[in-house]
């Protein structure tokens, strides 16, 4: 395999992880336009410890995932009184606000960057992300999977059999996460240099793309939107530019051509009107 | 399953000033059928919320089986041992039958082992069993795997009876069960109501087809502008003059 | 000093307030949060300044640019607010964002990503009024925003079009049973939105003199932030909105520094979204039926 490949294999599993890290709460209705904060707080996490904590690579990236877990589930129950539109917009303030507080922070190194000795090879990245993709799709077989599809679907139902709402959502949000900031570690350990501004909304925009171009109804959704939207420019070979320019325009005709994702397409979701209108 | 009584009293509800339910009493007795009747916007659906717990009434209290969940928050009443079905028909659009009946499981599935074991993985899991012969119950187990979206009216209004049945509860709620129905399903669904009270349900249902309340029905509870106006057997309701002008708009009077 | 702070604080409100009003205009009319509102203040500022750069005249390219977001906003409405709007709530907001990006990467590839210098429309005229300093770009933006956004509630108050908008506004069916033709009327409102935010975009070239492919990222979110702070779909909540999050800005880059100007107004904005969700001039949302 040539390095080129590889570089390519290990972008492909860090956008794999940041599309699961967005599905995971998504899929119990909770779209976060704030992931790359917590890619920036896992990132930062593992490298500090690394450097100066002297903690090793698998220590550090798992703490990574721990911290931004952390973050989460203390801001998560505050963040989760806010629903639909507010919540993506709570999401998207809390984003800003992570990646600004890492601009500022002086002890690694603010916004001139913060280099990091620990490293890991690709194969690593790769075996982790294996790992996690295996663990999400585990679990999208499970009662939790289907819990957070019935909150999302209709939480005051879901609460009248008897479903803890607000647990399972904390627990959506913080898986969700606990994935950026694992992704995070890994970016941190793999490229050896961590900068807040790489942190910034764009990041947190393409990976929530990914999902939704996919599709959001499907465990495989997130790893085929990832999939196709990494490799297609390469195999275009399209220059910086066109290759954000190509993918935005793909967006845009998937958007109006398959509303509902490549892999759950064909779906115009008729019951939301034909909801409305069953309300008395 | 374990028949559970039901007593109101002095329910009381309002939504911005306006008054939906006032001051309202009555008892199901365990094992019995009841029926809530009357006109629309009568206050019929809001007693069902405020019994399952979606609303707080201002002012009453409402008891199981003699023990009082007025305070009770909605999600735990389930576990009491009410179950409902809805009258708008609220399945998950995007799950299959058979999932939206797991969905129905949940109070008695929702450990931490039930809730991550991957169950779609094993054909054979119980609680997968379970929720099948419960279609097959209706006759309804060839619709199994389908999207709930596609599938037509009557059969989904079913269907969210029997998701409701799915928590074992014994007092089971029906918000216009027969709705829509045509005249086969509303049979198979008379056959499935007497069997779920020979399993020892106790049933309340809201319903504007008096031919369905008469068979299903000992017991009738009038509401009108969200007051009890009347209490007894179908017949002896329907000889009362209140129901009557409520049911005709004043003119029997 | 305070008081100098507090007169750029509005300036820079002025200009935010209009990106707020054309968020807020999409949002409350259409329940659409369109993102691709960004792009179409960086298409204001970055045409205008392609056309100077030609030799055009300012009236000209200004006119011009306003009509290019014009057409990209008609665009958009076509391709992501039509076919998506009975689809899940986050596929019109995906489809918006591709805008965004293809907009900016569009004119990336053109003009490259570094700043350009914008020329000074004005003569370089200060107003000054006891201890202080008002630029006469400044004095310009405001007088244009607040113009603009008069005419915006006039027309939303007094004339047939507004009452129309209204109706749309409070029940998009009523509305087509009422004979509104939503079908002309929806572009119009897209239309009108560009127009706000790419004016915005003109006129944060003239003040800073300064324009960029990816000017619409900082100024736009902060539009955003400044429509949720006065309440989602209210006119006059994105204008104190607007001005807030200016002032906010300004004061914190005179007092605290500039590097923690995202913290504080995002973090403003992430308190007010827990604690009052609905903003300072928003209704609650209505509770949900059983």
């Amino acid at each position: 395999m040539t390095a080129y490949q590889t570089g390519l294999l290990v972008i492909l599993a860090l956008n794999v992880l940041g599309a699961f890290a967005v599905y995971l709460p998504l899929s119990a209705g909770q779209l976060n336009l704030g992931i790359a904060g917590f890619m920036a707080v896992g990132a930062y996490a593992a490298a500090w410890l690394g450097n100066e904590q002297g903690w090793g690579a698998t220590a550090a990236i798992a703490a990574g995932g721990g911290a931004a877990a952390l973050v989460a589930c203390a801001v998560a129950v505050p963040i989760l009184r806010t629903h639909g539109i507010y919540l993506a917009l709570a999401t998207f303030a809390l984003g800003q606000v992570i990646t600004a507080v890492f601009l500022n922070l002086e002890p690694v190194g603010a916004a001139a960057g913060y280099p990091v000795t620990e490293h890991i090879g690709p194969a690593a990245v790769l075996l982790t992300t294996l790992g996690v993709a295996a663990l999400v799709l585990l679990l999208s077989c499970t009662r939790f999977a289907l819990c957070l599809t019935a909150i999302r679907s209709d939480a005051v139902v879901a609460d009248l059999m008897g479903m803890p709402v607000r647990a399972l959502k904390v627990a959506a949000f913080t898986l969700g996460a606990a994935i950026a900031g694992l992704s995070g570690g890994l970016y941190a350990l793999h490229y050896n240099y961590v900068e807040a501004q790489h942190f910034g909304v764009m990041l947190s925009t393409y990976t929530v793309l990914y999902v939704l171009l996919g599709g959001t109804r499907s465990v495989w959704g997130p790893i085929l939107g990832a999939a196709f939207f990494t490799l297609i420019p390469e195999l275009l070979r399209a220059s910086a530019g066109w290759r954000y320019a190509i993918f935005a325009l793909l967006v845009i005709l998937f958007m109006a051509w398959r509303p509902a994702g490549l892999l759950t397409g064909g779906l115009r979701l008729p019951w939301r009107r034909r909801a409305a209108e069953e309300t008395p | 399953m374990t028949p559970l009584s039901l007593s109101v009293e002095g329910l009381t509800k309002s939504f911005g000033g306006l008054s939906v339910i006032r001051d309202l009493s009555f008892t199901v007795p365990a094992g019995s059928a009841t029926a809530l009747i009357g006109p629309n916007g009568a206050g019929k659906s809001t007693a069902f919320n405020l019994i399952t717990g979606v609303y707080r009434p201002d002012a009453g209290r409402i008891r199981l089986g003699g023990k009082d969940i007025t305070g009770t928050p909605s999600r735990r009443r389930i576990g009491l041992g009410i179950a409902r079905n809805f009258q708008n028909i609220r399945l998950m659009p995007h799950l299959s039958v058979l999932e939206n009946l797991l969905v129905g499981q949940h109070v008695r599935a929702g450990g931490l082992i039930d809730l991550l074991t991957p169950y779609r993985l094993l054909p054979k899991h119980r609680w997968r069993a379970e929720a099948l012969a419960a279609l097959a119950e209706c006759g309804l187990e060839r619709h199994a795997a389908e999207r709930v979206q596609g599938l037509p009216y009557g059969i989904r209004k079913r269907i969210d009876v029997v998701r409701a049945t799915l928590s074992r509860p014994g007092l089971l709620l029906l918000d216009e069960p027969a709705a829509g129905l045509n005249p086969t399903e509303t049979q198979a669904l008379h056959r499935h109501l007497d069997m779920l009270r020979a399993r020892g349900m106790t049933l309340l249902i809201v319903e504007h087809d008096m031919h369905f309340v008469g068979r299903t029905c000992g017991h009738v509870v009038v509401l009108n502008f969200g007051e009890k106006i009347a209490e007894g057997s179908l017949a002896e309701v329907q000889r009362d003059p209140l129901v009557r002008e409520a049911y005709l708009g004043g003119m029997a009077a | 000093m305070i008081a100098q702070q507090l007169v750029n604080g509005v300036m820079l409100g002025a200009i935010y307030m209009l990106v707020a009003v054309a968020f807020t205009l999409a949002i409350g009319i259409l329940n659409f949060l369109n993102f691709s509102i960004p792009g179409l203040f960086m298409v204001g500022g970055m045409v205008t300044w392609a056309l100077l750069a030609q030799g055009w005249h300012w009236s000209i390219a200004v006119g011009a640019a306003l009509l290019a977001a014009a057409f990209v906003a008609l665009l958009v409405e076509r391709l992501s607010y039509r076919p998506s709007r009975d689809a899940d709530p986050e596929v019109p907001l995906a489809s918006a964002l591709g805008f965004l990006i293809l907009l900016e990467n569009l004119f990336v590839i053109r003009y490259g990503s570094d700043q350009l210098s914008f020329p000074a429309l004005l003569p370089d005229f200060n107003w000054r009024l006891g201890g202080l300093v008002i630029g006469g770009a400044q004095l310009v933006s405001l007088a244009v925003a607040v113009a603009l956004v008069l005419w915006l509630s006039v027309l939303l108050r007094r004339t047939n079009t507004g009452r129309r908008i209204r109706a749309v506004a409070e029940s998009r069916e009523t509305a087509v049973i009422l004979g509104v033709d939503v079908g002309r009327l929806v572009p119009q409102v897209f239309v009108s939105s560009a127009v706000f935010t790419a004016a915005g975009g003109v006129l944060f070239a003239l003040n800073y003199l300064q324009v960029s492919a990816t000017m619409g990222e900082g100024v736009g979110f902060k539009g955003v932030a400044a429509m949720i702070i006065g309440g989602m779909g209210s006119i006059w909540g994105a204008i104190l909105g607007g001005l807030l999050i200016g002032l906010a800005e300004v004061l914190t880059i005179g007092f605290l520094g500039a590097d923690l100007v995202d913290i504080a107004v995002y973090g403003l904005l992430l308190a007010l979204l827990i604690l009052r969700p609905e903003g300072l001039l928003g209704r609650p949302a209505a509770r949900e039926k059983l």
